[in-house]
């Protein structure tokens, strides 16, 4: 049994809080974690995995504290700026489905009365967090943006540990406009300044403006990646652009999330370089699926069948760099823009046009958006969405199916549409 | 029960001809919310109207996933089915589900203008600033529809309009409560559905008129307000848009009393008023009015909505709760957990129910009803 096996089936027996936190004491000792690091095929995958048993072991750890729950779509320049250690609830609930855990997370979601009507990224988390399984929050930040689970389950989270005076929520208005910024400025500028102050620190400007640069390197090489991914005709076998969701979430502002881009860039340029010196045969280049929201993160035949069928995900809609170089001499207003120019906010034309323009970019063939039970904001849009493809004569297919919870899709049901989908898509020359 | 022998008490058709005649059909602006404000529709001459749902689905399935509202495609289905005879609708970011109804409508809906009306999470005075702003953005909408600029002179008159309404639904809803063998639930609740559905001075008129009916009635049959020798229980229903007749039927028939709620069709609807005087813009009160009235769960804070909920439930004497919330309506599933450890707190049971719209499984639901009462 390898060392990520043992990992999972140490959690699955054990899963509540102290293991996790006696786990991640081990695992994240330097050589350990580069022993485990290099059990990775690519640099940046193993950046990634050590990025992430290194956030969560100071989020485990009493010695990195304040520790602050968000949601999905917050400014983490600022959660940075202010000293805080990120945890990622939903984050976290996506590693639940990835080491088996989500059918224990889930039970406990409806035992406590959250409805299976609900998305499953947030009944995970919210069972996970009844069993005690996530460090105590000292302070918990989350937004309206994109859609309505968080700012509840987050709720709920402040109510367990009675700090609903430290829960916040940057309410992000539907039109970007500059009644729209102005609002948006002052809260993002009144939670710095009320968590400074509850801290204990002044309120330092200077550190988010630094984290602002850094968000802005980690920019212009998230840019280069996707610039670079126009010309790949395929990608190596270790490659799923969907696993890289905290760099542009719970790392955004850090130095971590612009070595990760960097290596990333670097190991495409270098697989670019080989795949133009093969002589391809241009008949048989892999059709060119764009993903739309995410996927499974427990183990799913979906990927094998494209590459079966001789399909690349050519680009995930989760990469898109949305937002314009931030203004570091503005700090609050800048990330107030940022929220603002997310193609999840407001119109779904919004993500409508984001959706067509990378589809001409990237030369795509098809489109997959993948419809996780209980994702209104998603899935709600999917008719649009599909509708202004075919008018390109892109095809689109609606995958119903659960990112988190392997027991509400069925396996068989996704393997017939895809296949049938990836048929279409082949015969078309 | 009939009280009277000319009138029977809880046939509305009688009380509110005015209103159900087909001659007083003027045009309509479609609305979907609470936070929806009549005032400025009204101001534009226009009947502001809530749209009911009542097609059966057959179209609006192909536009939304199964896992969907039932009322946004109930919604849908109306609104395509009669495109062209609203004005226009108004939708409010209300929740996801309708920021996708108002993109559909956008999209697909050719003769009936739709406007999306931005509603702040947050009750503070910067969100109260920000949404006067955004209700200014819908009164230039109002106002192209109508063919002219709105005055706040206007909006002053019809929000003084609504706000008699709401100061005439809550009296009616004090009655209801205080003569729970006078009025039947169902009753109640039609009365309701007529008062967002309305020309509300029409509506109005009549609805003064049915009360100085039912207070005629009380005092002639020496019915004491509150006092009910009849020991039935007091029962509070919190959900989101309910509007199932048959339910209400139901209800009406069993043995309890509904002596509090918190329902989009009820209290969360009418309470509050809007403050008119010649010195405070009347756009701010508005929004001061939308934003500090009893909540939706959409809210950031549920924790006022708990208070809110406690609150009536010691006022009120209430022995058990009904949660009833439509499927998939996740601001409103979302806020169990907590109500439900608020209630074990006080020892108050709750009976938990989900439901469709416009499609009623009355059997089943009757048995879990009855044995909740029972236990009571």
């Amino acid at each position: 049994m390898g060392i990520k096996d043992r990992l999972k089936t140490g959690i699955q027996k054990n899963l509540n809080q102290k293991y996790i936190k006696r786990l991640l004491g081990i695992i994240a000792k330097k050589p350990i974690l580069y022993t485990y690091g290099s059990t990775f095929s690519s640099v940046s995958d193993k950046y990634l995995n050590i990025f992430t048993i290194e956030s969560l072991r100071k989020a485990y750890s009493d010695n990195y504290r304040p520790v602050g729950y968000g949601s999905l779509f917050l400014p983490y320049e600022m959660i940075h700026a202010l000293g805080i250690t990120p945890f990622l609830p939903e984050v976290m609930a996506g590693f639940t489905a990835g080491l088996g855990l989500a059918a224990q997370t889930i039970k406990q979601a409806s035992l406590n009365w959250y409805s299976q009507d609900l998305c499953t990224f947030h009944r995970s988390a919210s069972g996970a967090q009844e069993l005690e399984v996530f460090p105590k929050p000292d302070f918990i930040l989350t937004t309206n943006l994109a859609c309505d689970a968080a700012q509840k389950s987050f709720y709920i989270y402040s109510k367990k540990y009675d700090i609903e005076k430290n829960f916040y929520l940057i309410d992000v208005p539907y039109r970007y406009s500059q009644e729209s910024l102005f609002y948006l400025t002052a809260q993002i500028k009144n939670i710095y300044m009320d968590i400074s102050s509850k801290s204990g620190r002044k309120p330092d400007i200077s550190k988010l403006s630094e984290a602002i640069e850094l968000s802005n390197e980690f920019r212009e090489w998230a840019i280069k990646v996707n610039r670079l991914r126009e010309t790949l005709t395929d990608y190596p076998p270790y490659f799923n652009a969907l696993n890289y969701i905290l760099p542009f979430h719970g790392l955004a502002g850090t130095r971590e999330a612009v070595t990760l881009y960097k290596y990333m860039y670097i190991e495409l340029k270098k697989y670019l370089a080989k795949q133009l010196n093969k002589n391809h045969d241009k008949k048989n280049l892999p059709k060119k699926i764009l993903w739309l929201h995410l996927k499974p993160y427990y183990r799913s035949e979906v990927f094998d069948i494209l590459n079966k069928e001789n399909c690349i995900v050519a680009f995930e809609e989760i990469n898109y760099v949305y937002w314009p170089r931030l203004d570091p001499s503005k700090p609050f207003e800048s990330l107030a823009i940022k929220m603002l120019s997310h193609f999840l906010g407001g119109k779904i034309d919004n993500r409508v046009n984001m959706i067509l323009k990378l589809a001409g970019e990237y030369n795509i063939d098809g489109v997959i958006l993948f419809a996780h039970w209980g994702c209104r904001q998603s899935n709600g849009g999917a008719r649009i969405i599909k509708d202004s493809l075919n008018k390109l004569g892109i095809p689109t297919l609606v995958l119903d199916g659960d990112c988190v919870d392997r027991n509400n899709s069925s396996q068989g049901q996704v393997k017939t549409r895809m296949q049938g989908f990836l048929e279409i898509l082949n015969s078309k020359t | 029960m009939t009280y009277n022998n000319d009138k029977n008490i809880n046939d509305i058709s009688v009380f509110f001809k005015n209103i159900l005649s087909s001659e007083n059909n003027r045009p309509a602006v479609g609305l979907f919310c609470t936070y929806a404000p009549e005032e400025l529709i009204f101001a534009a001459g226009f009947v502001p109207s809530r749209v009911m749902g009542r097609k059966k689905l057959a179209r609006s399935e192909s536009y939304f996933p199964i896992n969907f509202c039932p009322y946004i495609k109930s919604s849908w289905e109306s609104l395509l089915s009669a495109d062209g005879s609203l004005k226009a609708a108004v939708f409010t970011n209300s929740c996801d589900g309708m920021r996708r109804l108002y993109d559909t409508a956008n999209i697909y809906l050719k003769n009936t203008p739709s406007y999306l009306l931005d509603v702040p999470r947050l009750q503070g005075e910067s969100s109260i600033n920000f949404f006067k702003g955004n209700l200014n953005d819908m009164k230039i909408f109002m106002g192209d529809l109508a063919g002219r600029k709105i005055t706040d002179g206007e909006i002053e008159k019809t929000a003084a309009v609504i706000n008699k309404k709401r100061k005439t639904l809550k009296k009616f809803s004090r009655i209801f409560k205080e003569l729970p063998h006078l009025i039947l639930i169902s009753t109640y609740f039609k009365v309701m559905e007529l008062s967002m559905t309305s020309d509300p001075l029409i509506f109005t008129d009549e609805l003064e008129k049915y009360i100085e009916f039912i207070e005629k009635t009380s005092r002639d049959h020496k019915i004491i307000p509150g006092k009910d020798n009849k020991k039935i229980p007091s029962i509070m229903i919190i959900g989101n848009f309910i509007t199932e007749n048959k339910l209400w039927d139901m209800l009406s028939a069993l043995n309890l009393k509904l002596a509090a709620d918190d329902l989009c069709t009820s209290t969360r609807y009418f309470e509050k008023q809007i403050e008119i005087n010649s010195g405070q813009d009347i756009l701010y009160s508005m929004a001061q009015r939308y934003l500090t009235k009893p909540p939706c769960m959409r809210m950031a804070d549920l924790g006022l909505k708990l208070k809110e909920i406690e609150n009536n439930i010691t006022e009120n004497n209430i022995e058990g709760v009904i949660f009833i919330s439509l499927k998939f309506c996740d601001t409103v599933l979302y806020s169990f957990p907590l109500l439900k450890q608020k209630l074990n707190q006080l020892k108050i049971p709750v009976l938990y129910l989900e439901m469709e719209y416009n499609n009623f499984s009355e059997g089943q639901l009757k048995t879990r009803i009855q044995a909740f009462l029972e236990m009571l």
